[in-house]
């Protein structure tokens, strides 16, 4: 099985994969990351620099504004915003703004229950929504109605031991010192424009960005809420460390290695196959197309250009938590 | 005892000396330190004094260095500790002095050494009218214990009635005191009706530690000259500027540290984590550098295995695997604690070490970004020795910490405090 087979396995009705590359894993507690190197899209606006929240409708309702002076911008799968004291929103599906295009999301989410107030402009630092809220998100992608994902995050909240509200909050800001390490405890290496995302030894999403600068706005938000947060739930406590049966250096060298090695292959050997999933496309902006994945125990969307990759959010589909 | 744990004792056992009333003086490491001192009692002294031993220990030292007998010690060694007891007289808080010069009295004292050191607080130490007004009847007890009642008495009377400079006078009080005039008017002040009310000075007078600046917010420049200056370059600052400014700062820091013969292998995580992000950004990475480059002038044998700096992530298990292959007497490990490759391979190299035979003393050594930094997710090993840092302050501790574990370590050790004590403060040599 070759690279890009595993990898074109995982997206559907296939866009061309051909020159990404899967390179080592890094493990930091339950999350391991397997870094993805390959070809650049460039052009496309990120989405920290570049896309800014213009304005809180209404609750349920958020406006994004495209202020690069060219290139369209593809805004990330389930990208949302927290800011202090106000109603906090995150969005249900992708879009492409294009340059100085300022667009309404009336299917947006509040994440927050019952708290008065709305987002402003300032400090705009965003996250992604959490992995087990994405299928759910997605589901709810088109449907009006601010307080649709509320049930869902008093559900997580509750199955993680917090008080069962509709407050992304507890977790998103409140554990925010210990999710942020996320960003130091697995690195983002130079160049890299995607990872593979697993929880224990469980596949749980890949990410691909059109090129490394727009993968680095993104890192922080995926691996330290989209993924760090079903992995901190998951922080395996320390055990006694094992020795490895060697007799020298050299075999202990050999030996790390070998265990690497294997330890790579077994994540690969556990990527789901996109086999029964269906795709549908959302909208497009000249030859970009957004398409939306479900089905086959897969989620999530990505964007292709002709036959190429240039975005991509998938995640292993979990059904939504119960309602309490 | 090696002097390894020895530090290790003195950095981290805070119990206070008790003395009840009437009671023994209640010191439940006692056997510890009367076991360290009678294997080498100036290198036991040295070390107490190296910065970072706990007020608690030096105290304990000082009472044993003082309770002990000082006969079969070389000349050379008792001027060293004669130097060595002075400077925890004055570094001390003087209340805890006080304990000390009661819990003598309690154990009956009365060695010249014993005497001379007491004599020396109540006489000499610039806080003593403070103290006499706070703790008159205390200073009165140590001060006849020293001399003997009726001789301190004697003293006082003899001073109340005019005398300034008599046989008797120079003989038993003022040839203790540093000043005769100063002598006569603290014994004034002891035997006079004191000062109610008035609070003992909290701490000593001549700290033995660094003593810090420290600014109300920490910010990637307030953690030491040499760690500020890098960052600049780091941000792109003039080099014509910084360079010359780095060489200097660094000269300061190591004024004075004697060479350390031992071979060091470095192992330097310079990863992405190291930079760190936002307000922190390169706070790290410089103070690791700051420590890499102070070990360079102090080690002329080291020799540093750089990690992370690459396309791939950090290794340290790679990274400690490279250093033992140079065959270095000590390992040290400097990084922010996050292991990056895959979170449990250290542990279990360091694990597997013992079964080949390797026993190469290996320090993990943390960067910081202030001393509360939350470190639950960063100790990649626990079973190994760990000293953290994160002011340039912090050196001054670490590197006696670090080298302890090489052969040469406790000589290096006992030069430095050496070169300390020989240059400390006007007013606080003997």
């Amino acid at each position: 099985m070759t690279v890009t087979t595993t990898l074109t396995a995982l997206v559907p009705t296939g866009p061309d994969l051909t020159g990404y590359r899967i390179g080592e894993p890094q493990r930091a507690g339950a999350l391991t990351v397997l870094p993805i190197h390959g070809p650049q899209r460039p052009g496309i606006v990120p989405p920290r620099s570049g896309l800014k929240l213009h304005q809180v409708v209404g609750y349920g309702s958020v406006e994004l504004h495209n202020g690069a002076a060219a290139g369209v911008a593809i805004v990330p799968l389930h990208i949302g915003y927290i800011q202090e004291g106000a109603q906090n929103h995150a969005l249900c599906s992708a879009a492409l703004l294009a340059a100085g295009q300022t667009r309404r999301f009336p299917d947006a989410c509040c994440v927050q229950a019952a708290q008065g107030g709305y987002l402003e402009g300032r400090d705009q630092w965003f996250f992604v929504l959490p992995w087990e809220l994405r299928a759910a998100a997605l589901r709810l992608r088109g449907q009006e109605g601010y307080s649709k994902l509320w049930s869902d995050i008093s559900a997580l909240n509750r199955e993680y031991g917090l008080a069962a509200r509709g407050h992304l909050e507890q977790i998103i800001s409140r554990r925010r010192a210990v999710l942020t390490q996320f960003r130091s405890r697995l690195e983002l290496l130079p160049g890299q424009l995607g990872a593979l995302f697993f929880v224990g030894d469980e596949f749980a999403g890949l990410e691909i960005a059109p090129d490394p600068a727009y993968f680095a706005e993104v890192w922080m938000p995926l691996v330290c809420f989209a993924y760090g947060v079903a992995a901190w739930r998951a922080e395996p406590r320390p055990g006694k460390p094992e020795p490895f049966e060697v007799t020298d250096l050299a075999g202990l060298r050999a030996e790390l290695e070998r265990e690497r090695t294997d330890h790579r292959e077994k994540l690969l050997a556990a990527l789901p196959s996109a086999t029964g999933a269906q795709t549908a496309e959302e909208e497009r902006y000249l030859d970009l197309r957004l398409h939306t994945v479900t089905g086959g125990g897969l989620a999530g969307q990505f964007v292709a250009e002709h036959d190429r990759l240039v975005y991509a959010s998938l995640f292993a589909a979990r059904e939504p938590v119960a309602a309490g | 005892m090696r002097t390894v744990e020895l530090l290790h004792h003195f950095s981290t056992h805070a119990t206070p000396l008790g003395l009840p009333r009437g009671g023994e003086v209640s010191w439940d490491d006692a056997e510890f330190h009367r076991a360290a001192w009678a294997a080498d009692p100036e290198g036991y002294l040295l070390t107490a004094l190296v910065p970072g031993a706990r007020p608690q220990q030096r105290a304990r030292a000082l009472l044993q260095a003082l309770a002990a007998s000082w006969a079969g010690v070389a000349d050379g060694s008792r001027v060293t500790l004669e130097k060595a007891t002075r400077a925890i007289l004055f570094d001390l808080p003087p209340a805890t002095v006080l304990t000390v010069l009661l819990a003598l009295r309690r154990l009956r004292a009365n060695h010249k050494h014993t005497t001379r050191a007491v004599l020396t607080f109540v006489l000499d130490h610039p806080q003593a009218p403070t103290l006499i007004d706070a703790r008159r009847p205390t200073l009165v007890d140590c001060f006849e214990h020293a001399l003997g009642k009726a001789t301190a008495r004697g003293c006082a009377r003899r001073i109340a009635e005019g005398d300034t400079d008599s046989e008797y006078l120079r003989r038993n009080l003022l040839r203790f005191g540093a000043d005769p005039e100063q002598t006569r008017a603290r014994v004034t002040a002891l035997y006079g009706p004191g000062v109610p009310g008035v609070p003992v000075p909290r701490t000593g007078v001549a700290p033995l530690d660094p003593e810090r600046e420290r600014e109300p917010v920490i910010t990637s420049t307030n953690r030491g000259d040499v760690a500020a200056t890098l960052v600049h370059l780091y941000r792109g600052g003039p080099e014509a500027e910084l360079r010359p400014a780095l060489g200097r700062y660094l000269a300061e820091v190591t004024r004075g540290l004697p060479p350390m013969p031992g071979s060091i292998a470095l192992v330097a995580d310079t990863s992405e984590s190291m930079r760190g992000y936002g307000d922190r950004e390169w706070a790290l990475l410089s103070q690791a550098v700051a420590l890499r480059l102070v070990l360079a002038e102090v080690c002329p044998r080291l020799s540093v295995v750089e990690i992370g700096a690459g396309p791939e992530p950090t290794d340290l298990a790679g990274g400690l695997l490279d250093a033992l292959a140079t065959g270095p007497e000590l390992v040290v490990l400097v990084t922010d604690g996050y292991e990056n490759r895959l979170s449990g391979d250290l542990a279990r190299v360091v694990a597997t070490l013992p079964r080949l035979g390797i026993d190469t003393p290996i320090v993990l050594c943390r960067s910081m970004f202030t001393g509360r930094d939350d470190l639950t997710l960063r100790n990649p090993a626990p079973a190994l020795p760990c000293l953290d840092f994160w002011h340039q302050d912090d050196f001054a501790g670490l590197l006696p910490r670090l080298f302890a574990h090489c052969a040469d370590g406790r000589d290096w050790i006992h030069a430095a405090v050496r070169h300390r004590l020989d240059h400390r403060l006007e007013g606080v040599r003997p």
